[in-house]
């Protein structure tokens, strides 16, 4: 089998005899490797929540960046390769504010995720006309929150470009477990303050080191704010929110 | 056109008139020649207004970018020098404008001046436009550093008025804004037809037009 397989991995655009593209699976191999990032949709907000894998106790803790805000209305949670989601999040904002030039109006959700995905397939030989951005997939999955005139909206997007809408949705290391806590957890009727406290009781269920208000860090998006990610003062009271449930 | 902006203790005041002119022809007495960039910058418009309208929504675009890329707002100065380097790009190829830029940002508030030539000048009074001689007539005689607010607001104002009385290609209403750290604020647009009035009745100027 490894032989086999071994034949058809090694150019990108090469389906195997069994129909798969090994290194665009590898590559969503490479999110499960990376920190677990989860999201939660509520009626009037999502909420994002990411752990920072601080990887020495003398690492500065604000300069490990995996949320983004992408425009003041859209913005996600990344896992994988930083160096890869830096390529798409400088896309998605270029893309973003053209569209708000061209049309004098915000991007909606679905058709930025749209745009990251046209991006996600743009490996390989590259087609007439289509820039060549990278020999390879990219090895970075996304958690992109927004909120348009369809309200607010959850989308996941994987290096395959393909993107799928979620209530709830965990990526990374921890997916496994944490996405079976979501499935026992998550209910549509949630208000923001009980999807703040559910992520980070999943992240403290999944993280490998103990959670404090240095080592996660959440973001929302509201009508009224936009998307926002949160500051010390604001993590540290999230945080204090969920242990006193706790208790 | 006249346009004018100048700077003093408490910020920069915006000032413009809003009358649009296709040769002999007076085609708008309500343009908005003030273009609102971000809640931070304001770019005025004379020469050609689709020129002045689309780079400048074009410059509040790369502004946002530089805002969402360095966490921080651009300064003024780098949002001047991105626009001055547009129109250099383009020199004689037709554009024709001539823009001041005023904000706040990085390294406080400021104000330039660029046109299509390329020019790009820092300053601390500009006034541009068919009408900017006359408004400097009066903007010269009454500016100064330590203005009141109030006494630059109606500084602004007042220039403008003059040159919409002797300027044939300027006219209609004056829009005025007001700068300081914290950003913009749109201060009202008044009809210079009253206003001319009101500045006779009030302080005696303008004592060759009969009652």
């Amino acid at each position: 089998m490894f032989m086999t397989r071994s034949e058809y991995d090694r150019g990108v655009n090469t389906f195997s005899p069994e129909g798969r593209l090994f290194q665009v699976e590898y590559a969503i191999e490479a999110i499960k490797l990376g920190s677990t990032a989860i999201g939660v949709k509520t009626k009037d907000a999502v909420v994002l929540g990411v752990e920072k894998r601080l990887t020495s106790p003398l690492m500065e803790s604000h300069s490990v960046e995996k949320l983004f805000e992408i425009d003041s209305h859209i913005g996600c949670a990344i896992s994988g390769l930083t160096a890869d989601a830096r390529t798409i999040i400088e896309h998605a904002r270029v893309q973003t504010q053209n569209h708000r030039f061209t049309y004098d109006e915000p991007q909606g959700i679905e058709s930025t995720t749209q745009s990251i995905c046209d991006l996600a397939l743009r490996f390989g030989e590259g087609e007439d006309g289509e820039e060549r951005i990278m020999s390879r997939p990219f090895g970075v999955a996304l958690l992109i929150a927004g909120i348009d005139e369809h309200g607010p909206q959850l989308y996941h997007s994987e290096p395959s470009g393909t993107y799928f809408r979620y209530e709830a949705k965990a990526i990374g290391s921890g997916s496994e477990p944490a996405k079976s806590e979501l499935v026992k957890e998550f209910h549509k009727d949630m208000t923001l303050e009980e999807a703040e406290v559910l992520i980070l009781k999943v992240l403290r269920q999944v993280m490998e080191e103990k959670l404090d208000s240095k080592n996660v860090q959440l973001a929302k998006v509201t009508a009224e704010g936009g998307f926002h990610i949160y500051n010390d003062e604001e993590m540290a009271d999230a945080v204090a929110r969920e242990q006193q449930r706790m208790d | 056109t006249t346009t004018l902006a100048f700077r003093y203790q408490h910020g920069i005041v915006v000032c413009v008139d809003s009358r649009a002119s296709a040769g002999p022809l007076i085609a708008s007495q309500t343009v908005k020649k003030v273009i609102e960039i971000n809640p931070y910058l304001l770019g005025t418009l004379a020469g050609g207004a689709a020129d002045c309208q689309f780079w400048e929504t074009v410059l509040g675009m790369e502004c946002r970018l530089h805002q969402l890329r360095n966490k921080e707002l651009i300064s003024v100065s780098a949002a001047s020098k991105i626009l001055s380097n547009i129109t250099y790009s383009y020199k004689g190829y037709g554009l024709s404008m001539g823009t001041m830029l005023a904000g706040t940002g990085k390294g406080g508030t400021a104000l330039y001046y660029i046109d299509s030539d390329g020019t790009r000048l820092k300053g601390d009074l500009f006034s541009v436009g068919s009408g900017s001689t006359f408004a400097y007539g009066v903007l010269d005689s009454g500016y100064r550093w330590d203005l009141s607010k109030q006494e630059a607001l109606y500084l602004a104002q007042r220039s403008i008025v003059a040159a919409t009385h002797r300027d044939a290609y300027s006219g209609g209403s004056v829009n005025l804004y007001h700068i300081d750290e914290n950003g913009w604020v749109f201060h009202g647009n008044f009809d210079v037809d009253s206003l001319i009035w009101e500045a006779k009745d009030n302080e005696n100027s303008f004592a060759h037009i009969p009652r």
